[in-house]
């Protein structure tokens, strides 16, 4: 076969690939993770070389997640529940790229906006205003972008005459407010969230309850809690995670069935 | 609805997302650096003149080590201003990701926009710093020329030579905080080893072959370029003292220094989020 045939056969057979995908928004195939949890203390040079001249190893390995696959779909709304330490946390950030995978890969159809944390890089010395313009940076978007949304955000917060004050002058619920607006209008393709649906009071919880409502259908989004509620609420399908793996997957009712029993 | 975001890594170092990122950083940490002084900004251009006046009193009018060095004190601060700038911009960068870890572990972007970052302040200062130093300059008598022109190169390559250093050891310090102690040891012996406060010809009086190994280290060479381009042909440059030859060992270390930097920044910055 000439090397131009070779060439056109693989970008059909890519091409062909990319089509079957095209429903999948995410597409996580034997995912596996594990980190080295440094014993007494390995920190710093001198333990390290006299660990290494001792030939310990100076740290033990833990496997964090041990092959995950799943899939979810273009406007699927997908809720990941599981214990403390289950490697949920750790899935998202294997999906948001912040950690590498030891092996295994992860696909991602479109555009992706994590939220591990609610206002990365929120510094209390800077201004709401100048927070909003940093944190926008760090989600990636421009200036002028930013000043587009900014009026959106302020509202939405509710913190209008706030926003030239510095941000360690807010309370704290002020401070979640506005990191959560933010939140709200960085749109991708797929939407990250680790635990962030319960901020501010009563009457700003019922707000974020509407616009998670809203998402439904027409928003790929993944979403870590413990709330059980929360996944009967939002949730079009659920995993649970145990000990890196997943122990059950499907309807949101099952699934948080399955997480109860883990204490029974 | 607003328009969609890539959150992926941008290849691209010079995107346009990497470029508002990296502007917003700078801006935060030159507004965050004289937080609640009373002089603020002019914090920047007091520091370097306050040094140059202790250097100044001890080592000109003391010690008297200007000998027949025209426009020495002029001399000596453009040497205390570029050394400065190359110790801040090291210190700054090597601890950059160490200090940005809250970032690195929630949100994924390109990890040398940190570091990049964080020797901005250093670059602020130092094109301040030289704008004292012509005004110095002419209150001493230089005459205005044409080599002024080639300061700016000298800057480049020092900025270089210095943000390899922080690519490199920032990477491992990372993991082994001693690296950040040790470099603060190495750039006070440092400070010896280059010809900020004794003219070159104090050293080949006694040794040439002394006078050329300081002048190969980069630093020495960057610095006598520039004090030769702006102030006056007397400074001993690492071209006319050791040889051309030893000019461009002198680059070829800062190459060097920034290759490798890259590929291990490179190799390294993968795990930063886990490690820091």
């Amino acid at each position: 076969m000439k090397w131009s045939d070779r060439y056109l056969k693989k970008m059909q057979t890519v091409a062909k690939e990319e089509a079957l995908n095209d429903e999948i928004a995410v597409k996580v195939t034997d995912l596996k993770k594990s980190f080295k949890l440094p014993t007494e203390r390995a920190w710093g040079l001198k333990q390290a070389i006299f660990n290494r001249l001792k030939g310990v190893k100076g740290y033990k390995q833990q496997e964090v997640l041990r092959g995950i696959s799943f899939e979810v779909k273009k406007g699927e709304f997908l809720g990941i529940v599981g214990r403390n330490g289950s490697g949920k946390s750790t899935l998202l950030k294997l999906l948001s790229e912040i950690y590498t995978p030891d092996s295994g890969s992860v696909k991602i159809n479109g555009t992706l906006v994590p939220f591990i944390e609610l206002g990365v890089g929120f510094n209390p010395e800077l201004t709401g205003r100048e927070n909003v313009y940093l944190n926008g940076a760090l989600l990636g978007f421009s200036n002028s972008e930013m000043d587009k949304m900014y009026e959106e955000i302020v509202k939405f917060a509710e913190l209008e005459q706030f926003m030239d004050q510095k941000l360690k002058n807010y309370s704290s619920g002020m401070q979640v407010r506005l990191a959560f607006s933010i939140a709200i209008r960085a749109h991708g393709d797929i939407l990250i969230l680790d635990e962030v649906l319960a901020v501010g009071d009563a009457a700003f919880q019922e707000k974020c309850n509407d616009y998670f409502k809203s998402l439904r259908g027409n928003q790929t989004v993944i979403l870590v809690t413990h709330s059980m509620e929360n996944v009967l609420k939002f949730c079009d399908r659920a995993i649970l995670i145990e000990e890196g793996k997943i122990a059950c997957e499907g309807k949101p009712e099952k699934v948080t069935k399955a997480y109860t029993a883990l204490w029974q | 609805m607003l328009e969609y975001k890539n959150m992926s890594i941008d290849s691209n170092m010079f995107s346009k997302k990497n470029r508002v990122l990296l502007g917003e950083l700078v801006k935060t940490d030159f507004k965050l650096r004289y937080q609640g002084s009373v002089l603020g900004y002019l914090w920047a251009l007091i520091k370097p003149l306050l040094m140059f006046a202790i250097l100044y009193i001890v080592f000109a009018k003391i010690l008297r080590f200007g000998g027949n060095i025209p426009h020495y004190p002029v001399y000596l601060l453009v040497g205390t201003v570029i050394w400065n700038f190359f110790v801040e911009c090291t210190q700054q960068g090597i601890h950059a990701i160490e200090q940005r870890g809250d970032l690195l572990r929630k949100i994924n972007f390109p990890k040398y926009i940190v570091v990049v970052s964080a020797t901005s302040t250093a670059v602020i200062n130092v094109l301040i710093n030289i704008c004292v130093v012509i005004i110095f300059a002419l209150l001493n008598g230089v005459t205005p020329s044409l080599s002024w022109l080639f300061v700016p190169l000298s800057l480049i390559e020092l900025y270089a030579l210095a943000l390899g250093i922080s690519l490199w050891l920032g990477a491992i310090n990372v993991k082994y905080r001693d690296i950040g102690s040790i470099w603060e040891v190495i750039t006070q012996a440092l400070f010896y080893a280059v010809p900020v406060i004794y003219p070159v010809s104090m050293v080949s009086a006694s040794s040439m072959l002394a006078a050329k190994v300081i002048l190969i280290n980069p630093i020495a060479q960057a610095i006598q370029d520039i004090r030769e381009n702006l102030i006056t042909d007397a400074a001993a440059t690492t071209w006319d003292t050791a040889g051309i030859g030893f000019g461009w060992l002198s680059i070829g270390i800062v190459v060097a220094v920034l290759a490798i930097s890259i590929f291990v920044f490179k190799k390294k910055s993968k795990h930063f989020a886990e490690e820091v």
